[in-house]
């Protein structure tokens, strides 16, 4: 019974934790504009900067998803205005389809000031080119 | 001196174009920075090029630069400092949009590129609006 119970609690947790993960208020996607296709398996991270040091702080590490997604990256109570970077490991993810790239890695870095925002920084890429937007 | 002759001598000296084609041989490294969203050239955008050490990963101060009427900015780089190695191009995009009177998504926009055939010529153009840019490799 007492085991039941157990599994049941973890099994909630895990679903609710993913509920959380599934409304990050900042969302990417990674696109392979040569293949067609989105771009998975590709690391990234996601950097706040301190504005009195100057220094960026990690926040989040990450890889996307067969989709080229990659959700959770930052609660909402986390998201709160600043300067923030999403950097993309463009280069290793070429390396590991057997491909030069001439980017070793793209940095997007990105500002609000109003907050509870919600924004979707998609990334558009091939060997020898990228763009970024703000999307919805 | 006949005035004719005296005209011919001011044009030598008030000529823009001229002291830059006088300026030697043409930057291996060329960008061009585009307004999107009004379809004009993005001039006067203060940029910096950067390439970083090795092994310390540091990044050295190569140039900086203003784009002109045309948004480019010719002579970056000459061909004897144009090594392989890692480069960045830094645009002061916000800054830029702030002097148009209005707000940007981005601070500024760093493009890092690897140069592994310094042999060849590189453009790398940055096209732009508020809320996008994109890049590539050009000619």
């Amino acid at each position: 019974m007492t085991t039941i119970f157990i599994l049941q609690f973890l099994t909630n947790y895990f679903i609710n934790a993913k509920k959380l993960i599934k409304y990050s208020p900042l969302t990417t996607h990674v696109l392979n504009i040569a293949e067609g296709a989105p771009a998975t398996r590709m690391a990234l991270s996601l950097h706040r900067l301190d504005h009195n040091t100057k220094i960026w702080n990690m926040l989040t590490v990450g890889t996307t998803n067969t989709d080229g997604r990659c959700p959770g990256l930052i609660s909402r109570a986390g998201f709160t205005p600043g300067t923030y970077k999403l950097r993309f490991e463009t280069g290793q993810y070429w390396d590991s389809l057997g491909q030069t790239a001439f980017y070793p890695y793209v940095e997007v870095v990105f500002t609000f000031k109003e907050p509870d925002q919600r924004f979707h920084i998609p990334l558009l890429l091939s060997r020898f080119s990228y763009s970024t937007y703000r999307g919805s | 001196m006949s005035t004719q002759r005296l005209q011919q001598l001011k044009g030598h000296f008030l000529s823009e174009h001229k002291v830059t084609s006088m300026a030697g041989p043409v930057s291996p490294l060329s960008t061009h920075v585009l307004n999107i969203a009004l379809g004009v050239p993005g001039s006067n955008v203060s940029l910096s090029l950067y390439r970083q050490d090795t092994p310390s990963e540091v990044w050295s101060l190569i140039t900086t630069g203003i784009t002109n009427a045309d948004g480019r900015c010719p002579g970056l780089i000459t061909k004897e400092m144009f090594t392989s190695g890692v480069y960045k191009l830094r645009f002061e995009t916000q800054q830029y949009w702030e002097s148009i009177g209005e707000a940007s998504f981005y601070p500024y926009v760093e493009i890092v590129f690897t140069i592994s055939d310094p042999g060849q010529k590189y453009h790398i153009p940055l096209l732009m609006s508020r809320f996008s840019y994109s890049t590539y490799r050009g000619s």
